[in-house]
């Protein structure tokens, strides 16, 4: 079995480790006998975002995520085809904030987004951002999972109609919002950085379905085979012992 | 002026003294008394402040000892911190009655988001900055941010900036310095050099005209000759420039004489460069450089060696993916037999946010010689999970105490390199030495 990857701007869009993402799919693919193929896709490189299971996209800083705007947006065609055929986007902090209607930059600038999802991004009070250890309850299709994980983000998500989850610790999508990220079944978008994926193995595995679903519809989330190692569970405890938390959610 | 800063400085100096304090806290009463006290401060020689990322301690001490052995009386910050308050301190110390520094020359060494607080108040003769890269951002905020706190507090600035000729970030400063002169210091392209970097890297973007930046060669991480391929923003003519590196050896070329570091990695001669450049400008003979190399102190957590009997261990400061990865290479470079301890914290001075770790390049020595890698600190689990996903294979465990985990590591092997971030390296180095009884 193959899981055909694209990772869009890696080389601009790789602010706080997110490259942890693909190491940790691209091993927990690897341990099921799955080979996970990664393409990067650059500024000006032709691709056919629809040819592929899963598009990643990370966050990068202010100036540099404004230099890729007019490429990403000269795409929206593709990725709306994408998304028909049930190709699964994975968007971290930028990448999520590019997917809604617009976002404000730190200068009061309001970059066009791509409109796939009616939330919208509003810059913050100055100097003041969203940073620190966050724990949410998120809830992904039939399942629940508690993710932990270090969110930096000036930037206040507004009017997100599915969260992907219910902040335990932390701020989420904007000081009090109370809620984290975006899920809508095909687009998960989120400000969890840490990287995401190797503290959250569950999620790296819900992920993994989703885009091997798209060639194989039957596929279900109960196929692969559980992985054997010790360290995802002590590095949760270390965070969740922090708050008196438990290792797992509260939401059912 | 205004006596009573100085006084109520020099008062609780001496009343500090008494009950063992001191640092910073005559700075941050003198500036309570009189927040003005910097800009009534005089001098009678040049003011020398050095910032930037990695390497401004040691540049800063460097300068401050190439003066000493060149017979000028030095005032500097060595002992006390690189904020406001802390520089405050240490000049309110060193001033007479009068608000004069006693002193002919006067370093220090200045905290990046600092030198908003500091230039603009002090008549600064010369600002050192040797590069700027990703450094705990959840405190330093995005490098842009950080660069443009101090390009604004240049268009006034009329002395002399000493810039790091191969860092796009630095070079930039000098666009925003109309009324300054700028000295550029180097390396010439040398067997270490490479075309392709995959090390974390900050600056891909002409800042005159956001163009992607093309490098002729990389020194290390986005360090190296590069220039823009749309309005010609580039590596300028360097007014100092190393060659002959050896990075084993740890000596280089400068000015038809070859020279020899106390310090490892590509990243020290970037220093040394630096204070050549200080050197050229104030005319300081090559011998006082030479001098100072000679007797420079091993800074502590910096390729520090513990040895007794055939047993080894080298133990390291990691703060940042760039600092990191040179201390990677460092580890690459012995092919010995050996364990590594890495001990990662995340209170507040290491950084709160471990995301860094993915940024830096630990496979390095995930090779048949590293025999085994213990992960220990507030986030061993973070870090087990980190050379989990890199595809390490040797033995790999957590032990969350920093001397259980060296006990380990020498049980294992003769040689033991222990990785540190901040707050874990004075618990690493108590643990070496009581483990290897020195």
């Amino acid at each position: 079995m193959i899981v055909k990857c694209a990772w869009m701007y890696h080389d601009i869009m790789d602010l706080y480790g997110d490259k942890g993402n693909i190491m940790t799919l691209t091993k927990r693919a690897k341990e099921r006998g799955i080979e996970f193929q990664v393409t990067t896709v650059g500024i000006g490189q032709q691709a056919d975002l629809s040819d592929f299971d899963l598009v990643f996209m990370g966050g990068g800083a202010d100036k540099e995520q404004a230099v890729l705007i007019p490429d990403l947006l000269s795409r929206k065609e593709n990725i709306q085809k994408a998304l028909d055929e049930n190709t699964f986007f994975l968007l971290i902090c930028g990448g999520y904030q590019l997917f809604g209607q617009y976002y404000e930059t730190a200068d009061h600038e309001k970059i066009e987004g791509l409109k796939f999802a009616d939330y919208y991004t509003a810059t913050g009070k100055a100097k003041s951002r969203c940073i620190g250890n966050i724990i949410i309850d998120a809830r992904l299709d039939d399942q629940t999972l508690r993710l932990v994980g270090f969110e930096n983000h000036g930037g206040q998500t507004q009017n997100v109609a599915h969260p992907l989850g219910k902040v335990v610790h932390g701020y989420g999508n904007s000081f009090d919002a109370g809620y984290e990220g975006y899920y809508d079944g095909h687009i998960l978008g989120t400000y969890l950085h840490g990287p995401l994926l190797p503290k959250n193995g569950q999620l790296a595995d819900f992920i993994l379905t989703k885009a091997i679903q798209k060639r194989n519809p039957d596929f279900t989330f109960d196929k692969l085979a559980s992985i054997d190692q010790p360290w995802e569970e002590i590095a949760r405890k270390a965070l969740l012992d922090r708050w008196k938390l438990q290792d797992k959610p509260e939401i059912s | 002026m205004s006596k009573l800063s100085i006084l109520a400085a020099k008062t609780s100096f001496s009343l500090l003294s008494l009950i063992g304090r001191g640092g910073s806290l005559p700075g941050t009463i003198a500036l309570k008394v009189d927040p003005q006290s910097l800009n009534k401060l005089k001098f009678r020689g040049p003011v020398i402040l050095v910032t930037g990322t990695n390497g401004k301690t040691s540049t800063a001490n460097m300068i401050s000892s190439l003066f000493e052995k060149a017979g000028k009386k030095v005032v500097s910050n060595r002992k006390g911190d690189n904020l406001k308050a802390g520089i405050t301190a240490a000049l309110l110390q060193n001033a007479k009655g009068d608000g004069t520094i006693d002193a002919d020359v006067v370093v220090l060494e200045v905290d990046e988001l600092n030198i908003r607080h500091i230039l603009p108040f002090l008549p600064v003769s010369m600002l050192v900055v040797n590069n700027f890269f990703r450094d705990q951002l959840d405190r330093a905020r995005e490098m842009e941010q950080l660069i443009e706190s101090i390009e604004n507090v240049l268009p006034e600035f009329k002395g002399t900036l000493v810039l790091n000729g191969n860092d796009p970030n630095t070079v930039r400063l000098a666009l925003k310095a109309p009324k300054a002169k700028a000295l550029y210091f180097g390396l010439d392209k040398n067997q270490y050099s490479f075309q392709e970097s995959k090390e974390a890297s900050e600056g891909k973007f002409c800042p005159r005209c956001n163009t992607k930046l093309e490098y002729d060669y990389y020194q290390y991480s986005h360090i190296g000759r590069f220039h823009c391929p749309n309005c010609g923003f580039e590596t300028p003519k360097l007014d100092v420039q190393l060659d002959a590196i050896d990075l084993n050896r740890q000596t280089f070329h400068y000015g038809g004489h070859k020279f020899q570091g106390p310090y490892e990695g590509m990243y020290s001669m970037y220093n040394y460069a630096a204070v050549l450049t200080a050197a050229q400008k104030y005319n300081l003979p090559l011998s006082a450089f030479e001098k100072m190399l000679k007797d420079a102190p091993h800074p502590a957590g910096r390729n520090e060696r513990f040895e007794k009997g055939s047993k080894e261990v080298v133990l390291n400061l990691v703060k940042n993916p760039t600092g990191a990865n040179e201390v990677m290479k460092v580890i690459e470079r012995d092919g010995t037999r050996k364990a590594v301890v890495i001990v990662l914290n995340d209170r507040e001075q290491d950084g709160t946010d471990v995301s860094w770790i993915y940024d830096t390049q630990f496979e390095k020595f995930m090779n048949p010689q590293t025999i085994g890698v213990i992960c220990s600190g507030t986030r061993a689990g973070d870090m087990a999970l980190r050379m989990y996903y890199g595809n390490y294979a040797g033995d790999l465990s957590v032990e969350p105490g920093i001397e259980a985990a060296v006990h380990q590591a020498l049980d294992k092997s003769d040689t033991v390199y222990v990785v540190a971030t901040y707050t874990a390296l004075l618990p690493s180095r108590k643990a070496i030495k009581k483990e290897l009884n020195v």
